[in-house]
């Protein structure tokens, strides 16, 4: 048996466990493929319907482990159409889901810098002037043109607005009641158990370790289990799916090229915000060009405010908290937003990669679902309810398998789960925004024409990708016009000295404008770490970042991952390899994508493992 | 001792002592705002107190743990699944208010009746565990008035450590004042202990031990009755974070020795 | 209608005089007497209460009851609640006020089921609203603040020390009735061994101290030059103990690390967790260092009346608005040099 992943202490007595479906990861695919599982577990007499092949004579065992402590920790806001959800639950009432609402007015706004310190192209400067200039014929306000319309693509007026973590903690609840299947927070999943090209189950994380995996009193070797599938939904930065990735490859052309880092607030709005439930606005040109937001209204005086920097923002100092507080402070949102209160925050990297990225959906013994498996829609900006469909449908297919009393082998879901997953809107989507994005790393004004063209053509007509993969500007690149080299120098060794990430200074320094920090809703990071919950990093484990080759960190300059990193979790550490502290890490994974090492035609030099804990807020 | 203990643990859920509180007015009195979209967790004292139980029990052959909490349904739910990979219990759940609010009167009476109903539980062999305080209430009464109820007369609050002599006798340490701890002697069970924090780390999550738990867990929640705490016995007249909000002097510009000369200056003030 | 007020106190570890929480409680309940125009009794349980007594002859108590012996020397359950159930019932009481100590804490819940009372703990205040006797007390760790009444008597209400002015009046002879109480076997199943506490040198809760010194996880935290540095933090903060009389709290982070393997301060226990699921002391002063972003300054601090704070950021919003002075500075740097002033005679 070779489990994939960090090697573990040789000749570790591991104890093991036989279930039939081993679930790694739970959010909304998996949300989607146990709800849809659980309704077929029994009979109308309340018999059990499929019977378990590991324990004959009981109900199919199935069993599902989540890093997080808690399963409402996942961390989004989100507006969906549901189409996929409501499939599932016909009769869904948004009621009875906490921060929750349908979708009463969505708008696209284009942001304006008010700054003065965005770094815009010589085009957009020009476009910039003309809206100033016209503003009040063309119903510019507040340094922001709203949109007359949304692209047919990218409308969700039909859908609603949700809490992640609410919807699934929700979706848990349904579940866990009838005691037919078990999910377990709090467990990291360290790798996939592969033998002869099949993979056979999980290996839980070890446990009564030091921080570099030491075991130490009262160790506990991560357990075995052993499944006839393994369903594998741990999202684009877990330790199976990459396990998986790492061992069989992707498809050939595929590639993990495109990320985002989404972070975001959860504001309790003042009493008279003026912004009602159900509000929806997307947002694009303002702190960066390259940078798009967006604001839901949920019930109960409370939005979601958020941004999404995309790798293609070839910023060496792309630091999304201070770029969140920017885009807060803009006058369009500040307008609703001043006198809020943060409630809670958190950060995710999504894999953008789209239908690129898709890697094997399934193998010999498992099957890939959600976020890891490409499912999101990077033209619709949709994901929560492609993954949840991609899990519904895995869900129907492994019911005709078992039914038909047929093996899990890769041709079996082949011709079940991607059968399905060929035949419906998921794919036939993801193939119109496979392209869409193409523009962007040559512009704003490319990247929108470039979605643009996809979108009305359904994806026949599109911008050719760029022909080499995007190398991030140097700090010198990025900002050379504005401050002259010996003083860029100089904040280096400044930083350098001081152990702090650079990106505060350089902002500063580009014109940024201080944060008013108000003890409320404009706090420092640190603070937004420890507001409305708290990171938890449970003793016993190991860290669960690791910076593998020490050369290539120290000549590494500017060091992305701590500049990217959501939680100041990295910071920059003796003889420049960075350190990481757990206690401050929410488990984003923008450290992974961010390594600069890939970008020298090396392997990435960090591993990000399984690991406990993370935020721990059940608002997102 | 040949045939164990029946341990007992009282334990209700909590909102995760780290969220923000916020108290709102109801016409049933005060509660939580929001507070069915908290993260639940096992009252801190009474998960030591479980964790102190399991081990004792792993220690005494013949030993059997029972969990008695009180709580909405779907909060009992949640915490179940942080806490039943870890030790070995039989489940005793009450679906009602486990609000810091609720009288405790009531609640001790509640969970009295639910104890009192556990088939096959000797009273001779009887440990009741809890917590010596909530992170709700925090009153620190809950355990003496079920211990009343069921006639316990050697009881311990504030317990950091248990420690089962050769002749079956216990060696109790409670938490004083000062730091300090008083110790006791107590002939064997029945008795009643509070725990505080106790000196066991948190046990690791052991899927076998959660799989097992889970399997008469979630029938037993799907079971639970709905209980209703007797009427009002206790009446707000308010309820409020506190308002002092401090004028904070935020000192930069000064140099470590010019801070450390205030800073005895203000010890040193009377 | 609140008619007969009890105090209940026992006497304090010497077997001599009264615990300091007992005079506040009974400070409390003479005003309360005076305010509902009730009468007062003083219940006293202990070994031998004549001295006690005789402290609290003059506090205008009508009676001075008492519950004596050897059986009820030391805090054991089983015998105190014998004891303060004789004693209330003989008072008749429908108030019973008595101060929130380890021992009372143990024992009084069990009574209030006793008597078919009512019992309500820490509590921080007592009023008389509209003719109601209205308690306050914390709710979810000290984070709100409850005001509420009972209709049910008798209430038993027992007060967190250092809420109330203690009572203050020349002793007198008091006369005790005192109340005969047997002990049966089932009640002496627990006796006490004793008392255990840390060697005085290594004592570093202080109740009594002016100053609550809290250190957070900072303090084990590396430092700029990428290492922690245990030995130093250990060796500033014992030596501003020492120098200072100050009595130490700790984050819960910091005395939970000696689980995680990291670099720990020896003579940090639970038992100095403040905030969270340690205590909520009552100092005059507190300085806490390295907490940025730690609960001490939300529910550990909550009655500490003056609080500054050292740390190296300048927006901690878990400072501001809860501290009344924050310096931004090392708190490695700053301690030393308290330390050096605090040895030196100062000018």
């Amino acid at each position: 048996m070779t489990p994939v992943g960090p090697a573990p202490p040789a000749a570790i007595d591991r104890q093991q466990m036989d279930v039939d479906i081993a679930c790694v990861g739970f959010g909304p695919a998996m949300g989607g493929f146990l709800t849809t599982l659980s309704r077929s577990l029994l009979n109308p007499d309340g018999s059990p319907r499929l019977e378990s092949s590991c324990l004959p004579g009981t109900p199919l065992q199935v069993i599902c482990y989540e890093r997080a402590d808690g399963l409402g920790f996942g961390v989004s806001g989100a507006v969906t159409r549901g189409r996929g959800i409501r499939r599932s639950f016909p009769e869904l009432d948004l009621a009875q889901i906490p921060m929750a609402t349908p979708v009463k007015q969505e708008k696209l706004v284009y942001l304006l810098d008010p700054t003065g310190a965005s770094k815009r192209s010589f085009a957009l400067r020009a476009a910039d002037k003309l809206i100033r200039t016209f503003g009040s014929f063309i119903g510019c306000r507040e340094d922001a043109l709203e949109l007359p319309f949304i692209p047919s693509f990218m409308q969700k007026h039909d859908g609603f607005v949700m809490s992640l973590g609410q919807f699934n903690q929700w979706v848990a609840e349904h579940l866990t009641s009838s005691g037919l299947l078990q999910i377990w927070p709090g467990t990291p999943v360290s790798a996939p158990l592969i033998e002869d090209r099949a993979v056979k189950g999980i290996r839980l994380a070890d446990q009564g370790t030091a921080l570099d995996g030491t075991p130490q009193d009262g160790f506990l070797p991560g357990m075995d289990i052993r499944a006839a599938l393994t369903v594998v939904g741990d999202g684009p930065v877990g330790a199976v799916g990459r396990g998986i990735d790492a061992h069989f490859g992707l498809p050939a052309g595929h590639e993990h090229s495109e990320w985002a880092l989404g972070m975001k607030m959860v504001i309790e709005l003042r009493e008279d915000s003026g912004l009602e439930a159900g509000t929806v606005l997307h947002t694009f040109g303002f702190p960066e060009p390259e940078i798009f937001g967006f604001l839901y209204v949920h019930p109960d005086r409370l939005a979601s405010v958020g941004i999404f920097i995309p790798s293609w923002f070839r910023s060496p100092v792309r630091t999304a908290y201070r770029y969140l507080q920017h885009f807060v402070l803009h006058p369009y949102l500040w307008r609703h937003l001043q006198g809020g209160t943060l409630k809670s925050w958190g950060a995710k990297s999504l894999q953008e990669s789209g239908r690129r990225g898709e890697p094997f959906l399934v193998g010999n013994g498992y099957a890939r679902i959600g976020e890891g498996s490409g499912s999101t829609n990077v033209l619709s900006g949709s994901g929560v309810d492609e993954a949840w469909t991609t899990g519904a449908q895995l869900a129907e297919a492994v019911v005709e398998l078992l039914e038909k009393k047929l093996p899990f082998t890769r041709q079996n879901l082949e011709d079940t789960y991607v059968r399905r997953r060929r035949a419906s809107w998921v794919d036939r989507e993801s193939r119109v925004a496979a392209d869409s994005r193409n523009g962007f790393p040559h512009g704003l004004l490319s990247g929108l024409f470039g979605m643009a063209l996809a979108g009305f053509t359904g994806g026949r007509v599109v911008i050719p990708p760029p022909s080499s993969r995007q190398k991030g500007a140097s700090l010198e690149e990025r900002c050379g016009a504005r401050i002259p080299p010996a003083e860029l120098q100089k904040l280096k060794d400044e930083a350098a000295e001081r152990s702090l990430p650079l990106h505060d200074q350089i902002m500063n320094r580009c014109g940024w404008p201080e944060i008013p920090f108000d003890g409320k809703l404009l706090i420092s990071q640190q603070d937004a770490l420890l507001t409305g919950g708290s990171v938890q990093a449970p003793p016993g484990y190991a860290n669960h970042v690791a910076f593998l080759r020490p050369d290539v960190c120290r000549n590494c300059e500017p060091k992305l991952c701590v500049e990217m990193c959501s939680g100041q979790a990295i910071s920059r550490g003796e003889s420049g390899v960075p350190q990481f502290d757990r206690e401050k890490c929410i488990f984003c994974g923008a450290c992974l994508w961010n390594c600069r090492a890939d970008e020298a035609g090396e392997p990435a030099n960090i591993d990000f493992r399984a690991g406990a804990g993370g935020l721990h807020s059940a608002l997102n | 001792m040949s045939n164990g203990y029946h341990i007992v643990v009282c334990g209700s859920v909590v909102p995760d002592p780290l969220q923000t509180l916020e108290p709102i007015e109801t016409p049933a009195g005060p509660a939580l705002k929001n507070e069915m979209l908290l993260p639940a967790v096992l009252d801190p004292w009474a998960a030591h107190a479980l964790y102190e139980a399991a081990n004792l029990a792993a220690h005494a052959a013949g030993s059997k743990v029972w969990l008695v909490s009180l709580g909405a349904k779907a909060k009992l739910r949640q915490v179940m699944m942080t806490i039943a990979q870890k030790v070995s219990f039989e489940l005793v759940p009450i679906d009602g208010p486990a609000s810091g609010f609720a009288d405790a009167h009531a609640t001790a009476a509640l969970l009295a009746e639910a104890i009192q109903s556990i088939t096959g539980l000797d009273r001779s062999r009887l440990l009741l565990f809890g917590g010596w305080e909530s992170a709700s209430r925090g009153a620190g009464v809950t355990m003496q008035l079920i211990g009343e109820r069921l006639g316990i007369l050697d009881q311990f609050q504030g317990v950091d450590q248990l420690r089962v002599q050769p002749d079956g006798a216990f060696e109790i340490l409670e938490r004083i004042e000062g730091g300090r701890h008083q110790v006791s002697l107590c002939q064997g069970p029945p008795a009643l202990f509070g725990w505080a924090t106790g000196n066991l780390p948190e046990p690791r999550n052991n899927p076998q031990i959660g799989m097992a738990n889970m399997r008469a867990i979630m029938p037993a929640l799907q079971r639970a009755k709905t209980a209703a705490p007797a009427p009002d016995a206790i009446r707000y007249r308010s309820a409020s974070p506190p308002k002092q909000q401090r004028q904070t002097r935020i000192v930069k510009n000064l140099s470590a020795e010019e801070i450390a000369r205030e800073i005895v200056a203000w010890i040193e003030k009377a | 209608m609140t008619k007969n007020i009890l105090l209940l106190a026992h006497l304090d570890e010497s077997g001599n005089g009264l615990p300091k929480a007992a005079g506040e409680a009974l400070g409390a309940a003479v005003e309360l007497a005076k305010q509902l125009n009730a009468s007062l009794s003083i219940g006293l349980i202990g070994g031998d209460v004549q001295a006690a007594a005789d402290s609290v002859a003059n506090s205008g108590a009508q009676r001075l009851l008492a519950v004596m012996g050897s059986d009820f020397a030391q805090p054991r359950f089983a015998s105190d609640l014998l004891a303060a159930e004789a004693l209330c019932r003989t008072a008749s009481a429908d108030l019973i006020l008595a101060p929130a100590t380890s021992r009372f804490l143990r024992a009084l819940p069990g009574l209030a089921h006793r008597l078919n009372g009512r019992v309500d703990t820490h509590i921080t205040s007592i009023q008389v609203v509209d003719g109601a006797v209205c308690a306050t007390r914390w709710f979810y760790r000290q984070r709100i603040e409850g005001v509420f009444q009972r209709d049910a008597r008798p209430w038993i209400l027992l007060l967190d020390s250092g809420c109330h002015e203690a009572y203050c009046g020349p002793s007198g002879k008091a006369a005790i009735e005192e109340i005969a109480v047997a002990l049966p076997s089932e009640a002496r199943r627990t006796t006490i061994a004793g008392i255990r506490a840390p060697k005085s040198d290594s004592q570093t809760i202080r109740p009594d101290a002016a100053l609550l010194f809290v250190a957070g996880a900072g303090w084990t935290k590396k430092q700029p030059d990428g290492k922690s540095h245990p030995e130093q933090a250990e060796s500033l903060i014992l030596g501003f103990l020492r120098a200072s009389g100050a009595s130490l709290g700790g984050s819960k982070s910091l005395v939970d690390q000696s689980g995680e393997n990291q670099a720990v301060l020896g003579f940090m226990t639970h038992l100095n967790q403040v905030g969270q699921t340690g205590a909520t002391p009552r100092h005059p002063k507190g300085l806490s260092t390295c907490c940025h972003g730690e609960e001490p300054h939300v529910v550990g601090w909550r009655f500490i009346n003056e609080r500054r704070a050292i740390n190296l950021d300048p927006n901690c919003g878990w400072a501001r608005g809860k501290a009344d002075v924050l310096y931004v500075a090392d708190a490695f740097e700053v301690m030393a040099k308290v330390n050096d002033l605090l040895k030196k005679p100062q000018s």
